[in-house]
């Protein structure tokens, strides 16, 4: 039986009549990328933004020129070192949890309050990166929760298909969320072997048919024609390791060389972050 | 998280083991060589209500049941060029335009990450756990990372195949199930099959009810048929991906590790690859290279669990015993500082900080060397007859 009592809307779906306007033509224009291949965007670190947590922090990526597409925007806070329930059995080490949310309004499509497995993805990732750095055995029976909450991704709004671009954000989340967290750790007074930080590189083809591919740090993929590439790296630069490393892509296996460049690239920009990342935790020292 | 589930051995034995992996040939506690796999036993078709069904028991004991079950669905419209309306893409559509679909039909065809949703179940995590959707997440990347699975589940530009994909462990995870998983996959997928399209064009999608006649999802190129092989494009040789476990202790390379020799991992990397199939490459001849034409897909770090295993203890730095016995006090803290930094022989201590580039780039190189493991593995598979 069916509803008689409410006007209700067609069964089917409707598109919404879509204008052939003269500004739209002019925003659906894809400029590109700006920036020379080598450089990253601009960053900004703060650290000690939540008085009630040990330790926090928020970063903010600059967005690039073009209106319309919003920056990265993070917050962090880290809870502990503090001792586990009793309940829970020993540990030599400290227990870490990550957790990383997107806002609901952070990206395009709405998130909703419970974390999807991209979200928890992006948390095993997080933890994996962290826990090279964490000098674990020094807290015995404790624990630490990391919470990252990223208040606007990094999307371009103008871009009106969905072109499979979600992934290539994900790997631009993850490095902020690295570099974010590194820095409220050392905020909350961890001990860690090192700074780590996160960088991005990727393998890039541009518009226009007769270009190849060429590299590039810091990539946004709305400036981009077609990533073939990318990988996402988090590097502790005075000891010379990789504490995390996500490559994702098609590569021939015999271009074994492209794939050490881009890793190459990623370590690159993930040294830049970790400079202002060192710039940010000696001014709260000084 | 299933990789660093706890393993109960005790620091000591932890020191043994590393040593003996590091050994030059290392020495595994299995006795298999560094780049063998543990002997498996396979079978597809095993599910009659799946599109595809494969089983894979290790002989460890570890076993796992893949299902591909496929369904049609409606395309989500997005306004724009490509735009197709009901009365023009019915089945009144004028002949001459379709047939000139089906000449650039390939080209035209786009496929949408959306389109495949892959569960993994692991008996005793909760379905909410992160290392499950690590997993699930590290298998559909594979899957889709160069875009052309997807487009495989095309149908016409209003409908498409949602192919769902259940992956079940179906024994308790002995080790990190991870190469199971995606063999187990795999194979499922070769023996994948969709109806026969009667159907043309846009018209609302008409099947042929013949099981038999249902063609392959990754249509199977039999070295009888050389000459079919020639003409399809690479593309469609392209097999589904394999993600295998690589892991290094000291300067030694091991595949797939079991959950003993994780345990002592310095770094473990999971690397999907893929390949065209063994007669496509046999077709093509260039007789002098041996081997696949592999493709790099997906690279992630695994969190070895030896991160949080235990740290042994020098006798010399142990109150219990040794020389220090009864002296407590600085001294003896400034002991346990020396034994924090300083390695010895014998004593355990879990890996910290990450891994050299060098190592990483190594392991990427052992994986993809052509004729390797990863050609042996696909080769194994090719091999297990599907019904």
């Amino acid at each position: 039986m069916s509803d008689r009592r409410r006007v209700n809307g067609p069964a089917g779906t409707t598109l919404p009549p879509v204008f052939d306007d003269a500004v739209f033509e002019k925003l659906d224009t894809r400029n590109g990328r700006s920036r020379p291949p080598n450089a990253t965007r601009k960053l900004f670190l703060k650290t000690g933004v939540t008085p009630s947590a040990s330790g926090s922090a928020y970063l903010e990526i600059e967005s690039s020129a073009k209106p319309g597409v919003s920056g990265l925007k993070l917050s962090c806070s880290v809870h502990g070192p503090r001792s586990l329930p009793r309940s829970a059995p020993f540990s030599p080490h400290i227990v870490l949890s990550t957790h990383v949310k997107y806002a609901p309004f952070a990206t395009k499509q709405r998130r909703g309050y419970l974390r999807d497995p991209s979200e928890r993805d992006l948390g095993i990732h997080l933890e994996a990166a962290l826990r090279g750095a964490i000098i674990a055995d020094r807290w015995p029976k404790s624990g630490v929760d990391i919470i990252i909450s990223i208040i606007e991704g990094d999307q371009d709004r103008e871009t009106s298909k969905l072109q499979g671009d979600e992934v290539w954000d994900m790997m631009n989340a993850l490095s902020g969320c690295i570099t974010v967290a590194a820095a409220a750790l050392a905020d909350a007074g961890i001990d860690c072997v090192d700074t780590v930080a996160g960088g991005v590189a990727a393998l890039v083809q541009d518009a226009g048919d007769g270009s190849t591919p060429s590299i590039v740090v810091d990539p946004i993929p709305s400036e981009h024609e077609q990533i073939l590439a990318a990988c996402c790296v988090a590097y502790l630069p005075t000891r010379d390791e990789v504490t995390n490393l996500w490559f994702r892509g098609d590569l021939p296996a015999s271009d074994l060389e492209l794939y050490t460049s881009i890793v190459e690239h990623g370590i690159q920009a993930s040294k830049n972050a970790n400079r202002v990342l060192i710039d940010c935790l000696s001014g709260t020292v000084g | 998280m299933a990789s660093s589930q706890h393993v109960l051995l005790s620091p000591a034995e932890l020191a043994y083991l590393h040593a003996s992996l590091s050994l030059a040939p290392p020495i595994r506690p299995d006795g298999r060589s560094p780049t063998q796999f543990r002997p498996l036993v396979a079978e597809t078709g095993i599910l009659p209500g799946t599109n595809g069904s494969a089983r894979i028991c290790f002989a460890d004991g570890t076993e796992a049941i893949v299902g591909v079950k496929a369904e049609v669905e409606r395309t989500a419209q997005r306004s724009g060029d490509e735009t197709v309306f009901l009365e023009e893409g019915g089945a009144g559509g004028d002949d001459d335009d379709e047939e000139e679909e089906a000449g650039q039909g390939l080209e035209k065809r786009k496929g949408d990450a959306s389109w495949v949703e892959m569960t993994v179940e692991i008996p005793g995590l909760r379905d909410d756990d992160s290392g499950t959707a690590f997993l699930a997440a590290m298998l559909s990347e594979a899957l889709l990372a160069d875009g052309g699975f997807t487009k495989r589940l095309w149908i016409n530009r209003r409908f498409h195949w949602k192919l769902y994909l259940d992956i079940i462990l179906i024994s308790p995870p002995l080790s990190y199930p991870l190469p199971l998983l995606s063999l187990t996959t795999h194979l499922a997928l070769l023996s994948t099959r969709l109806p026969r399209l009667k159907s043309e064009g846009d018209e609302d999608p008409f099947f042929d009810d013949d099981w038999a006649a249902a063609p392959y999802l990754f249509p199977r190129t039999s070295s009888t048929n050389i000459a079919t092989a020639k003409s399809t494009t690479p593309a469609a040789a392209i097999r589904p991906p394999i993600t295998l476990l690589v892991m290094a202790v000291g300067n030694n390379i091991i595949f797939d590790p079991s959950k003993e020799e994780l345990a002592v991992a310095d770094v473990a990397l999971a690397v999907s690859v893929t390949g065209s199939s063994p007669s496509h490459y046999a077709a093509t001849g260039t007789g002098e290279e041996a081997g696949r034409n592999l493709r790099l897909l997906s690279i992630r770090t695994v969190d070895p669990p030896s991160r949080l295993t235990p740290p042994g203890l020098a006798n010399a730095a142990n109150t219990a015993y040794g020389p220090s016995n009864g002296t407590m006090g600085t001294q003896k803290m400034a002991e346990a500082r020396a034994a924090e930094t300083e390695a010895a022989e014998g004593v355990w201590r879990p890996p910290r900080g990450g891994a050299k580039r060098m190592v990483l780039g190594a392991l990427v190189q052992k994986v993809l060397e052509r004729g390797g493991v990863v050609d042996e593995v696909l080769d194994a598979l090719e091999g297990v007859d599907s019904g």
